[in-house]
């Protein structure tokens, strides 16, 4: 079937599938006309393209980028606006995972990120934090406690076995106690923080990395003061109606 | 602010947009990238350096009053050639001596016609003969053979069919041809 023009047109700027191509082609091929017509499409497209190409290399008129200049001047305030936001978006993005769990003691947590007393005290046994570190684990409260403390509680919580657990820091280890019936049962301990020589020293990735693994014991947020008070008048032990026969009836 | 001066603030503007990415807007360099070929076609249309021009600035500040229309991912030349296409209809409709105007300033149609681009584009044929199109045959005309679109792409821009972006282009290529070859000398 002859090509109309439109086709041939389509032919000549390669719009045409590979079938149709090649039938036209072959018709163009073995007929005069329809190649006239064709070389005639495609140099008139090349004296086009030649005729309004030199526009391209001539240079723009001012006016027509003065819009970028005068936008000049707002650039700056845009640059402040920008790198606040850029680190504002980086703080959100560096901000521990812990921090929604933390959240109700997060004034005493996050005094306790920067400065950690430093002090002495006797070691802790293995399994079991030893008397000073029970002490300190029974009566403080994260919400609480003054400087003179040698250990702090960072936070307390509890974990997924109801037991009341808490995370603490002192110049001989730091890590996660959980009140059982024996005591406090000692996971997750970890070097204390007195390596340093200065009577404050800056709690690092060990207090980040410690927070992260409370959040991953824990079965809820942590306690808030409220809470935390509660508990201390428990003894640490929950009530556990299950385990008391008096207690269900 | 001098010349000058204007210029190196520009130049330090479009330095440091590459030096810093955080700068680079892409909607406004994309902008400035496609000025020349924007402007290419605005001439085209319009027939002359000083109209094509004023429609090149016309659709710039309907482009950066609308950015906000504009979908990142999607084809900023496209989108901004249909701005200068709408302007266009827009003028055309509150004003219809444009074709009377090519017609009365025939000898002093070009695109080198304020002077300064006389050396790199001479008064020419083509422009007159462009000039005497039909709009809608002028545009196919120059997105398919000077623009490079593909008739799909070039459909897009005018809103209309492939097939009848295909006809009016074989229509306006005819009447070209035809008035070309009568100038020929």
């Amino acid at each position: 079937m002859k090509p109309t023009k439109e086709e041939l047109a389509a032919y000549a700027d390669g719009e045409l599938d590979a079938a149709r191509t090649a039938e036209i082609a072959a018709m163009v091929e073995n007929d005069p006309d329809l190649a006239r017509e064709v070389a005639a499409h495609r140099a008139l497209r090349q004296q086009l393209g030649a005729h309004f190409a030199p526009i391209l290399d001539q240079p723009v008129p001012e006016r027509l980028t003065q819009w970028a200049k005068q936008q000049e001047p707002v650039v700056e305030p845009q640059v402040v606006d920008f790198t606040a936001k850029r680190e504002r978006r980086e703080q959100r993005r560096s901000l521990p995972r812990w921090t929604y769990f933390a959240a109700p003691a997060m004034a005493a947590a996050l005094a306790l990120a920067l400065f950690l007393p430093r002090g002495g005290s006797d070691s802790p046994m293995a399994d079991y934090a030893n008397a000073q570190l029970a002490t300190a684990l029974d009566t403080q409260l994260a919400a609480q406690q003054g400087n003179s403390n040698s250990t702090r509680i960072l936070i307390s919580f509890r974990n997924h076995g109801g037991e009341y657990c808490r995370a603490f820091s002192d110049p001989e280890q730091s890590g996660i106690a959980c009140r059982d019936n024996t005591g406090w049962r000692l996971a997750d301990v970890g070097s204390g923080t007195s390596s340093g020589g200065a009577t404050y020293r800056q709690a690092g990735s060990d207090y980040a990395s410690l927070m992260a693994k409370a959040q991953d014991m824990a079965a809820g947020p942590a306690l808030d003061a409220s809470a935390e008070q509660e508990a201390r008048s428990l003894n640490w032990l929950p009530r556990k109606a299950s385990l008391d026969p008096k207690a269900g009836s | 602010m001098d010349e000058t001066n204007r210029a190196s603030r520009f130049i330090h503007v479009k330095a440091r947009s590459v030096s810093d990415p955080r700068l680079g807007d892409p909607f406004e360099q994309g902008v400035l990238a496609l000025l020349p070929r924007l402007r290419r076609f605005a001439i085209g249309l319009s027939g002359n350096t000083a109209d094509g021009d004023d429609l090149c600035q016309m659709t710039i500040e309907r482009a950066l009053a609308n950015r906000e229309k504009w979908q990142e991912g999607t084809r900023l030349d496209s989108w901004m050639y249909r701005i200068m296409r709408n302007i266009r209809i827009d003028e055309a409709r509150a004003v219809s001596r444009r074709q009377q105007t090519f017609v009365d300033e025939d000898a002093g149609l070009s695109v080198g016609h304020d002077g300064a681009q006389e050396a790199t584009v001479e008064l020419s044929n083509v422009d007159r003969a462009m000039a005497k199109l039909p709009e809608d045959q002028r545009e196919a005309v120059l997105l398919v053979m000077v623009e490079g679109y593909a008739y799909r792409e070039a459909a897009e821009i005018v809103d209309c069919p492939v097939g009848t972006l295909n006809s009016r282009l074989v229509r306006g290529r005819d009447a070209l041809l035809a008035m070309l070859a009568e100038n020929a000398p």
